[in-house]
């Protein structure tokens, strides 16, 4: 037995690793996606492209601006960032603590048809506009219609195949994400950090906003009131009782109307304010979106303790959209340097979500996704621009490998 | 219709209650997902291997950062550079290996508490493989892929000492033999720090200083028609050498078992 069975590896380990593995296919299809977006939509250089927003309201960057002119802008316009989601999040467990379902729901469908229709619709603009497709204004703003409601409805409603509604979750992040990445340089590392450490504070102090979120879900066993991806196994052939609990979860999920994506909802103006419109959205979007990293629900397990830590077929682990959107705007800010610093941002997100997840099954509480991940994606960035770059570049140009 | 099978089953075998068939049912389906956790386990080797050799390299060139960039016209800088890098490197592979070891002793006390068997000799030369697969992938992509984006307008670049094939299908070839080499040297490296066998553990240091070496020849005008094929000999030899170290394995374990159930029989 010892030599003749070649898949004796042990379980527990390995069951954590299928997780992991399906947690980071999507998330490694968003910033594939959003770094090609960058790439194409970028060739010309980065210019500095002024997208008025929320997170440049303080200062607007110049190129010929002074290091410290440039950092204390930078600093600035997140701290403005952060206080808007922070109040913005305060809000929204308010209506929650108040059981304002319905309200949030539909405010939550608003918001992605919003997301899906206007942002998604002008970076298709952009695209047509870059690679010259052949189409009408008729029949664009069809596709555009039907594309968005499909989204809304494949993110809301129980009965869409698991595929196209974490098909959708991940467009939307990429056009959140997509839209990050078109402020200034300095602002977008700023309000990195200050979005990790935000989120740091947000989870783990007794009085954060999304601790008591989640307190609060825990507590009334209710779905998140936030766009949540879930790595749910996509196999069809489930031991029976997998399936069940995944019914069970979905018919709790249409009940308590979860799924929040809280925004500002501003009223359609024109095109001058647009960008300002869209971007206060995606900013608000950005409030309810951070949910925390979840483990699986532990009163969900029933006869799979003999499982080990049960994240087989029982739970699944939930990554929040807001945490795909940041990792895509780190790595797609990388991709505006050069593809060296995308590969090596790429793999030190993966360590800190696989940090992350580790420290989850050891903890069993939900966690920040955020700070490990953007801390050693921000550090490895650095590094390899400043150091590797020049090092790589010397020994190929010569022909010279190791 | 549950109860009827299990009536069966009652008829026809041994089965003290029902629980013991639950669990039977839950093995069966621990089994069916093995298959998709080993080429998982794989997979988290071959990440996390990348990322290590990447900090590796990074810590290579922040050494040498503040001698760079260096002027073209000398070749000993380059000796040095190539020397203290592949130094370096194989100084980390050691280090891999003693990680390695502990994460083993972890997966083995695992393997023996759930299935009452420890890791295989080939888990083990696929966990070998996988490390392997993500040196020699990490080097490729950083020294190779991560620079192709001048390629992807109409015209190509060529390099003054290499004018006969355009600059990106020679560092294409390059790394294409160096992943050869990485991956197999990890496997030979593995097995030989496992067994003790000192031919194994020399052997790859000595083909990783050849290979860079011969790199260095590129360094010359022309030099590259030499360099580059003899390079994809060095790979060859390494292919070759993991071979027969893996036939050589494989028919001793044969025999072990052969010799075993035999003693089982008589």
């Amino acid at each position: 037995m010892a030599d003749g069975n070649p898949n004796s590896n042990p379980g527990v380990l390995e069951s954590l690793g299928e997780e992991i593995v399906r947690i980071v296919a999507p998330v490694s299809a968003c910033m594939l996606l959003v770094v090609l977006l960058v790439t194409s939509l970028h060739a010309g250089g980065d210019g500095g492209s002024a997208v008025t927003s929320i997170a440049t309201i303080a200062y607007s960057e110049e190129a010929s601006d002074s290091f410290w002119d440039k950092l204390e802008g930078a600093l600035l316009n997140s701290l403005v960032f952060v206080v808007v989601i922070t109040v913005l999040t305060f809000l929204l467990v308010l209506l929650f603590y108040f059981r304002c379902m319905r309200f949030l729901k539909s405010y939550m469908v608003f918001s992605s048809f919003v997301v899906l229709g206007l942002l998604g619709g002008q970076i298709f603009l952009f695209l047509i506009a870059r690679f010259y497709v052949p189409i009408d204004v008729v029949t664009f703003s069809l596709l555009l219609l039907n594309f968005s409601v499909v989204g809304v409805m494949a993110v809301f409603l129980s009965k869409v195949p698991i595929l196209v509604n974490q098909g959708y979750l991940v467009t939307i992040g990429v056009l959140v994400a997509y839209w990050f990445t078109l402020l200034p340089e300095w602002t977008t590392w700023a309000l990195l950090v200050a979005m990790s450490l935000y989120d740091l504070a947000a989870v783990l102090l007794p009085g954060g906003p999304l601790r008591l979120l989640v307190e609060l879900a825990i507590s009334r066993d209710e779905e998140l009131p936030a766009l949540v991806y879930e790595a749910r196994p996509v196999e069809q052939n489930q031991p029976g009782a997998g399936r069940r609990l995944w019914r069970e979860r979905r018919d709790t999920a249409t009940n308590s109307s979860s799924n929040l994506n809280g925004l500002e909802a501003g009223n359609p103006n024109p095109q001058s304010q647009e960008a300002n419109l869209v971007v206060a959205e995606e900013d608000a979007a950005v409030s309810a979106v951070t949910a925390p990293l979840l483990p699986p629900q532990l009163e969900r397990r029933r006869e799979e303790d003999a499982e080990g830590i049960g994240l087989g077929s029982s739970g699944a682990i939930k990554l929040g959209l807001g945490d795909f959107i940041f990792y895509s705007v780190l790595v797609g800010r990388a991709a505006l340097y050069d593809f060296m610093t995308v590969y090596a941002c790429y793999l030190a997100i993966m360590a800190g979500l696989a940090i992350t997840l580790l420290l989850l099954a050891v903890y069993r509480k939900a966690l920040p996704a955020l700070p490990v991940s953007i801390a050693l994606g921000i550090l490895f960035y650095l590094l390899t621009r400043y150091s590797l770059e020049v090092f790589m570049v010397q020994c190929s140009t010569n022909l010279l490998m190791f | 219709m549950g109860d009827a099978v299990f009536s069966v089953f009652g008829s026809s075998h041994v089965l003290p209650n029902k629980k013991s068939l639950c669990n039977t049912v839950l093995w069966g389906r621990f089994t069916r997902q093995l298959n998709k956790i080993v080429p998982t386990h794989r997979m988290e080797g071959r990440r996390d291997g990348l990322l290590f050799w990447l900090i590796s390299l990074i810590v290579l060139s922040g050494a040498w950062r503040v001698v760079l960039p260096l002027n073209s016209a000398a070749w000993w800088p380059y000796v040095i550079l190539i020397f203290t890098s592949v130094g370096f490197q194989e100084a980390t592979r050691l280090m891999f290996w003693k990680l390695y070891k502990r994460l083993e002793v972890i997966l083995d006390a695992f393997a023996e508490e759930k299935f009452r068997s420890r890791l295989s000799w080939t888990d083990k030369m696929q966990i070998a493989l996988a490390g392997g697969l993500g040196h020699g992938v990490a080097h490729a992509v950083f020294f190779c892929v991560s620079l192709l984006t001048p390629s992807f307008g109409p015209a190509t670049y060529f390099v003054d000492r290499c004018s006969r094939i355009p600059f990106f299908l020679v560092s294409a070839i390059i790394s294409l033999v160096f992943v050869i080499i990485h991956t197999f040297s990890m496997i030979i490296a593995f097995n030989g720090y496992a067994d003790g066998r000192k031919v194994d553990q020399v052997v790859v240091p000595v083909v990783h200083i050849l290979a860079a070496v011969m790199t260095l020849m590129n360094l010359a005008p022309g030099g590259c028609s030499i360099g580059v094929p003899l390079l994809c000999c060095v790979g060859a030899i390494t292919m070759y050498y993991c071979w027969q170290m893996v036939w050589r394995k494989l028919t001793e374990h044969g025999r072990r078992q052969r010799n075993a159930s035999e003693i089982h029989i008589s």
